[in-house]
């Protein structure tokens, strides 16, 4: 059977509410029949409101919740077998959202050599894995740093590195970007793209800012627990509209673009880029001018 | 009541080898119902600078003034202070602590020893202004979205009856929806009551929209002051300093490099819209007169 390297398949999730006695007050289905296939070396990008479930969805992909019902595999193994559970972990590294929970090293080399030390990697390969981890993310000269001099975005990095040192072929990053200023989710992005286009790590990014999925091969808008709205960046902000009403939004440029149309200038859909808007809006001028 | 800080420096670790210069000679004037954006990256001084407004940290040099008042005089009431400069602080959800989002709201009032009647009166009015339904205010707080604990935890600061209310990254973490109506809320609570309100963000897009005046930090100083339109006019300069203008400017600025006759001083995507159509307008009636 060809399967790509994570598959979901009618995923539910359901947790159990219970009140300060213990007793039962309801059930909340935070995943709600989700069924995902994604190939190696795919950048996949995943928005939602606070709430949607796609933090829940994240879980599943390296084995920190279990299905209710439906299957989960990565790399072809079902997440609710115990024995691959360390297989999986190491297969989808994961990285979340505030740096300063992730980090435990005193100094930044050794941070990222704690995954590979704990997979029983001889000393030698510890301190390869370091180096190229951390040249990966343009961390390399800091790797004699306290992490606690770090701004963010540059722990944030460090935090990436440790889990690119495990070697997986896939990293889930649950708004890795939230906490940080701008400069800093511009570096982060920046060295997520690399190890995607360079490394060819499969990249699961799970973001509330929309510039940064513009990048991704395929987005998907999850709702409720649902998978609302698929596509390529392009065909997602297409559908300004039906993402303001998922609390959602879209990069700044695609509304420009939007609100011209409304206003009866042939402004395409989904103009992703500057230049596609000025490009656009060069169009609208010759077609005034014949 | 305006706030008056003449030449404040901070030295964090004065007298050590480890000091670090975090506000370097500050001058500012906060004028009353002005609503303020101050921003800079991480490390830039923000946070250090709003702590010297309500007496949390004292100025290592300078002085600054409340009400024509040195806030480091002896005689000064810091008390009285603090609960005329209201501070949210990042992420204050993490501060909600009450059995119910009522109590929890009452807790400050409480502690100045106002009647019970003043206190829940107070509590209830800053429960409105900040849109929180009468269906919560017997629920936990926990129990709550993001969003709204985020309410509760500003309503608790609003029930002190601030003059001036600083809030530090009101909007992190928070889904664009979440954003929107938070600051929304913001600033009709700005309109309704006359309240100064200093906001310190990382999201341009988000200053932009909002405030009228916007303070740039670097290093502990204050590198830009002025309207939103010409301070994003320097995006280059931000750009050094971590920082950029919201995507609308650099899509106006791209349209300039093209040959577009149209303003750079466009911080927001209603002002765009216009200025483009305006553009097209006048387009339109100089062919007409040839």
């Amino acid at each position: 059977m060809d399967m790509g390297i994570i598959k979901v398949k009618d995923l539910i999730y359901e947790y159990i509410r219970r009140d300060e006695e213990g007793n039962v007050e309801g059930i909340t289905t935070a995943v709600d029949n989700v069924s995902l296939d994604i190939r190696q070396g795919d950048f996949v990008a995943v928005l939602g409101h606070n709430g949607s479930g796609k933090s829940t969805l994240a879980k599943h992909l390296n084995a920190i919740l279990y299905p209710t019902e439906g299957t989960v595999w990565v790399d072809g193994k079902d997440t609710r077998d115990d024995t691959a559970v360390w297989d999986i972990r190491q297969t989808a590294g994961m990285v979340f959202q505030n740096p300063d929970n992730q980090i435990i090293g005193q100094v930044v080399e050794e941070d990222v050599g704690f995954g590979p030390e704990n997979m029983g990697v001889p000393t030698k390969e510890i301190w390869e894995r370091v180096e190229e981890s951390l040249k990966a993310v343009g961390m390399y000269q800091f790797r004699k740093f306290s992490p606690n001099k770090l701004s963010g975005g540059q722990k944030q990095r460090v935090s990436i590195a440790g889990v690119i040192a495990m070697h997986p072929k896939c990293i889930v990053l649950d708004e890795p970007t939230a906490m940080l200023d701008p400069k800093g989710r511009k570096e982060v992005i920046r060295a997520v793209r690399a190890l995607n286009d360079v490394e060819r790590i499969t990249v699961i990014l799970i973001t509330h800012y929309m510039e940064e999925v513009i990048y991704a091969d395929r987005v998907y808008v999850m709702d409720q627990g649902k998978i609302t709205l698929q596509g390529t960046p392009r065909e997602v902000f297409s559908e300004v509209e039906r993402l303001k009403e998922l609390r959602l939004d879209v990069p700044q440029v695609t509304l420009l673009a939007h609100e011209l149309r409304k206003e009866g200038f042939p402004m395409p859909r989904g103009v992703l880029t500057n230049q596609e808007f000025a490009d656009a809006l060069d169009r609208c001028v010759s077609e005034m001018v014949q | 009541m305006p706030i008056i800080l003449d030449k404040v420096s901070h030295i964090y670790g004065a007298d050590t080898a480890m000091a670090v210069r975090a506000l370097d000679n500050v001058s500012l004037v906060i004028p009353d119902g002005q609503f303020v954006g101050l921003i800079g990256h991480t490390g830039s001084g923000k946070s250090t600078l709003v702590q010297h407004l309500n007496g949390l940290m004292k100025a290592t040099s300078g002085s600054i003034y409340f009400n024509g008042e040195d806030i480091d005089a002896e005689d000064f009431d810091k008390k009285r202070l603090r609960s005329k400069v209201g501070l949210v602080f990042q992420y204050p959800e993490h501060q909600l602590f009450e059995t119910d989002v009522f109590a929890d709201v009452c807790f400050g009032p409480k502690n100045l020893g106002l009647s019970k009647k003043e206190v829940e009166l107070r509590a209830y009015e800053a429960m409105k202004l900040v849109g929180i339904e009468d269906a919560y205010f017997y629920q936990s707080p926990f129990d709550l979205s993001g969003g709204q604990k985020r309410r509760v935890a500003i309503a608790g600061v609003l029930a002190m009856k601030p003059e001036v209310l600083i809030l530090d990254e009101p909007t992190a973490g928070l889904d664009p929806k979440g954003r929107d109506e938070i600051l929304d809320q913001i600033s009709r609570l700005k309109r309704e009551t006359g309240i100064t309100v200093l906001l310190v963000s990382h999201s341009m897009d988000d200053v932009a929209k909002y405030v009228d005046r916007i303070i740039v930090m670097n290093k502990g100083g204050v590198v830009y002051d002025d309207e939103p339109g010409e301070v994003f006019r320097h995006c280059q300069e931000l750009e050094k300093i971590g920082l950029a203008a919201p995507q609308v400017t650099y899509i106006m600025k791209d349209l300039q490099d093209r040959g577009y006759d149209v303003s750079d001083e466009i911080t927001t995507i209603a002002e765009a819209r216009d200025e483009i159509k305006s553009y097209f307008t006048r387009l339109g009636a100089a062919r007409k007169e040839r």
